[in-house]
């Protein structure tokens, strides 16, 4: 009985041997006899694993050849002769036909040494069929890894993963530094960031391109210095502007407008500022102005009301028993501002009426009894209001004195020693917004606007950033926050979290050492651990257990580890890794000797173009940069070409 | 020849004007330009066969313009652009300034085909010689054929976009508008038809104090697509009387009156004017 059983056992054993040796020798014989299949998914397989591809790439490419294979299918019909003396048969056979006698020719020329044109003779077969199984065998490794189940040892998964992302960085690389590969934009209007090195719920495509709509939404950039934030957002801005000018140019959409504040100031913003200039130049940008160093904005074109709550706003008042004192000041403000002869025109105009006896002259024509009574109570005031003023102008300089005006530029570069003189800057940041908020619900409801702050909690202490963020929303701006850090981005973790939750155009992230709330919000995908057998590739044993785990999408330590010019795009519960293509600047553009008499460049600037502080009325012209007056009258040359106009029609120059 | 390369092409009886011949003498000077290879005429659209030049033709006036008839689409609107710049040229403060035209095609040509859809071109410009015995020496004028109305939005774009330009066409992009520089150009003239005309004078006013630097004119009747100057048998050499005397007003003044005085001396007599130089003062004859 113990014999047999041992029989049977061995029995039993030398049948599964031969099973499986059949089962190889099966394998080996379909292997070899398409090697030229397998020739194609070997060699396609090694070169996404060596390259980092991903498989969806592979199927692309069996796709792209798919024309190929039809053209040679139908030549296949339509040329290939029967056997001597018997038909061709009917066009569909034959092109069903065509693979076999291909695979059979191509035996028989290699078989008598002409291995290239056996090559030749298979290839519109094979290579998309290659394709395929490359693209299927390399998916089953990069899922038999992921899970856990392939590899030789236990961390095997973790070098195989390590060693994908180094070979992603360096195809990403490769690609941004091949010329014309990544371009600014798409022909669909996409803004094309740089190459894609991996993604993770995300499109896998070669350049990585966000929607232009996304740009028109909230986006946060959060990365620390020296990793590549500045280049990022550059490419963003010149992706929105350029974007912008193409809709804008083929009427549909509106004109864009890009005002950032530079929250931190120094020499390092005006590098920063110079280098957007160029950039934006070569994006289609016409005309950037740098704030408050080349041009300026005028605070005196918002309407009185606003007007009247901006100034007293940008001085410092107290709560409490020092409400009394904002009431003074505000009282005051507000009848130097609503005076019967108008508002101010500039800083030196309203400090003028910040004295009793000019309200008092100002109000007395009549019917203003109300305005010289507070005047009256309030007259022993009006002076500490007039100092506190005076003072806060002389620290502000002359930025928010005439002429200028967001539509003066398609970007506006704003500079605010949030660093140096923070008070400053915190009123700056006020008047800025205050004055953007107006343009946009007014005169410039015609335009597309983005608006960049960086650092901004540095100034934020007067105008906390989630206001901003409200208050852009409900104008239709887009606002884009970036930061150093995680704590940079607001004053407190409840205004981190609204302003990172609510960025619906998606987070950047660059090398940055404290992630994790950011994976937090990105969200996690599922993961399955088993412990079940894998018996055969689509085969798994009975035996074992399987979990479902939850991983974060975004991989901190990738985030932790990121290299310079690396960043990860977080939208919808996905990511894209990106390496971010630099824009080249334009080299800057040699002056010409300045104009005498024209305080700064580009004050001189926005006189030539746009001809404003010339005289505008009087029947002459203001005169562009350059020339001493105002514009010769032409009219004499256009009557003689064109004949008289008759008057009042407008023909002359105003 | 220059002048029909320079414009795209010309209609035959604008040729006519231009050589100050009659009709028929304009069509077998376009004829004796077909037979050397120099041009090709067709009737392209309403109105006299247009003229255009081949790549010999070209070739031969030293242009370096890709060869192709006039767009059908545009037919209207270079006839217009060739009467403003016929008007002009026959100004006598033009021909005393030794001003020149710069067209269209010359400019598209000098951007090196990296005009895109942002960058406007405009119809013509004309440079005003420094030193020359006119108040506005020196300026460069920017020129608008306006034939049909677009929004007033994209009109004030466009000349905010003329007026604001500092950088020459196909200079570097950092260079297009760079402030502090003084303006490419200093003035637009704007000649428009009437139904454009409206919009036009809205735009202007849409630009504030900038709009104190555009013109507006009306397009002269001869602009209009299908129009064509009846021929005088017999008459020729308008400019070449043009040129003798300053004060007859020209190639259009000589038109209008249709004078038949003598003298072939067309070329010479523009080129002692600068009305179709190249911005030298030197004209060689086609």
């Amino acid at each position: 009985m113990i014999r047999s059983y041992l029989a049977f056992l061995a029995l039993r054993a030398v049948a599964r041997m031969l099973g499986r040796l059949l089962k190889v020798a099966a394998l080996a014989a379909a292997v070899a006899a398409a090697a030229p299949v397998t020739l194609v998914a070997a060699y396609s397989a090694a070169l996404a694993w060596l390259l980092g591809w991903p498989p969806r790439r592979l199927y692309g490419a069996a796709l792209a050849s798919l024309p190929m294979t039809a053209t040679w299918l139908v030549a296949e019909a339509l040329s290939r002769p029967g056997p001597p003396g018997v038909p061709a048969g009917p066009a569909w056979f034959r092109v069903a036909d065509a693979p076999y006698h291909s695979w059979l020719a191509a035996w028989l020329l290699a078989a008598s040494g002409h291995v290239g044109e056996a090559a030749v003779t298979i290839a519109p077969a094979a290579i998309p069929l290659g394709l395929a199984a490359g693209g299927l065998a390399w998916a089953y490794r990069i899922y038999s890894m992921e899970t856990g189940a392939g590899g030789l040892s236990p961390s095997s998964p973790i070098v195989f993963d390590q060693r994908q992302w180094r070979r992603q960085v360096r195809t990403a690389r490769a690609r941004i530094a091949a010329p014309g590969s990544v371009p600014l934009t798409t022909p669909n209007g996409d803004v094309v960031t740089g190459a894609t090195i991996r993604t993770v719920r995300h499109a896998a495509t070669p350049a990585a391109a966000i929607p232009y709509a996304r740009l028109r939404s909230h986006q946060v950039v959060i990365g620390t210095t020296g990793t590549g934030k500045t280049t990022l957002l550059l490419r963003l801005w010149a992706g929105f502007m350029a974007t912008a000018l193409s809709r804008y140019a083929a009427g549909a959409g509106r004109r864009p407008l890009l005002v950032v504040l530079d929250c931190k100031g120094g020499a390092d913003s005006r590098r920063i500022a110079d280098r957007t200039r160029r950039v934006l130049r070569g994006a289609g940008a016409r005309a950037t102005a740098i704030w408050p160093d080349e041009a300026s904005l005028s605070l005196w074109d918002l309407p009185p009301g606003q007007l009247t709550t901006t100034l007293c706003d940008l001085v410092e008042h107290g709560t409490g028993s020092a409400a009394y004192y904002a009431d003074v000041l505000e009282a005051i403000v507000s009848l130097a501002v609503g005076a019967p002869c108008g508002p101010p025109a500039c800083s030196a105009d309203f400090l003028t009426r910040l004295d009793a006896g000019w309200l008092t002259t100002a109000y007395s024509a009549g019917g203003h009894e109300d305005a010289l009574a507070t005047i009256r109570s309030a007259s022993h005031l009006v002076a500490d209001v007039a100092l506190r003023f005076r003072t806060l102008w002389r620290r502000l300089g002359t930025g928010f004195d005439p002429p200028g005006g967001f539509a003066d530029a398609d970007v506006w570069y704003c500079i605010l020693e949030g660093t140096a003189e923070t008070a400053v800057a915190e009123a700056q940041a006020r008047a800025l917004v205050d004055m953007l908020a107006s343009y946009v619900s007014g005169a410039g409801a015609d335009t597309e606007t983005l608006l960049a702050v960086d650092e901004f909690s540095a100034v934020s202490r007067r105008l906390p950033i989630w206001q901003l963020y409200e208050r852009a929303r409900s104008l239709g701006l887009a606002v884009q926050v970036s930061a150093q850090s995680w704590q940079g981005l607001a004053a407190d973790e409840d205004e981190r979290y609204r302003i990172a939750a609510t960025a619906d155009g998606g987070i950047w992230l660059l090398r940055t050492p404290h992630p994790d709330p950011v994976v937090a919000l990105a969200g996690s995908r599922k993961y399955v651990d088993s412990t079940r057998r894998l018996l055969a590739a689509p085969l798994w044993a009975d035996e074992g257990t399987s979990r479902v785990r939850h991983t974060p999408v975004v991989d901190p330590e990738i985030i932790r580890g990121l290299g310079v010019g690396q960043a990860a795009y977080v939208y919808r519960g996905g990511v894209t890794y990106v390496q971010v293509k630099r824009l080249v600047a334009a080299p800057p553009a040699l002056a010409p000797p300045r104009p005498a008499g024209l305080a700064g460049a580009d004050r001189a600037g926005q006189e030539a173009t746009d001809g404003a502080g010339g005289p505008a009325a009087g029947g002459t012209a203001p005169s562009p940069a350059g020339h001493a007056g105002p514009l010769p009258d032409a009219g004499a040359l256009l009557d003689e070409a064109f004949g008289k106009e008759p008057s009042g029609s407008g023909g002359e120059t105003r | 020849m220059l002048f029909t390369g320079e414009m795209y092409g010309v209609q035959l009886d604008q040729l006519a004007v231009l050589l100050g011949a009659s009709l028929p003498r304009a069509r077998a000077v376009a004829a004796r330009w077909r037979r050397l290879g120099y041009a090709q005429s067709a009737r392209l659209g309403p109105g006299p066969a247009w003229t255009w030049l081949t790549r010999a033709g070209l070739t031969a006036c030293g242009l370096r313009y890709a060869a192709t008839p006039p767009a059908l689409s545009r037919l209207a609107h270079i006839r217009a652009v060739t009467e403003v710049r016929f008007a002009l040229e026959a100004t006598s403060d033009y021909r005393r300034a030794g001003a020149f035209w710069s067209g269209e095609r010359r400019l598209r040509a000098r951007m090196g085909g990296r005009a895109g859809v942002r960058e406007h071109l405009p119809d013509g410009e004309i440079h005003w010689p420094d030193g020359a015995p006119v108040p506005w020496a020196g300026e460069c004028w920017a020129v608008e054929a306006e034939l049909t109305r677009k929004t007033v939005a994209r009109t004030a774009a466009i000349m905010r976009e003329l007026l604001s330009r500092t950088g020459d066409y196909g200079c570097p992009a950092a260079d297009v508008a760079v402030p502090g520089r003084p303006p490419r150009h200093a003035r637009a003239l704007y000649v428009c038809s009437a139904a454009a005309r409206p919009t036009v004078t809205r735009a202007r006013e849409a630009l504030g104090p900038l709009g104190a630097r555009i013109e507006i004119r009306d397009l002269p009747p001869s602009a209009a697509f299908g129009h064509a100057t009846p021929a005088r048998p017999g008459t020729t050499g308008t400019t070449g009387a043009a040129m003798t005397s300053e004060a007859s007003g020209g190639i259009m003044a000589s038109r209008a009156a249709g004078t038949a005085r003598g003298g072939t001396a067309l070329s010479a007599g523009l080129a002692t004017a600068g009305g179709l130089g190249t911005g030298h003062g030197s004209w060689p004859p086609a």
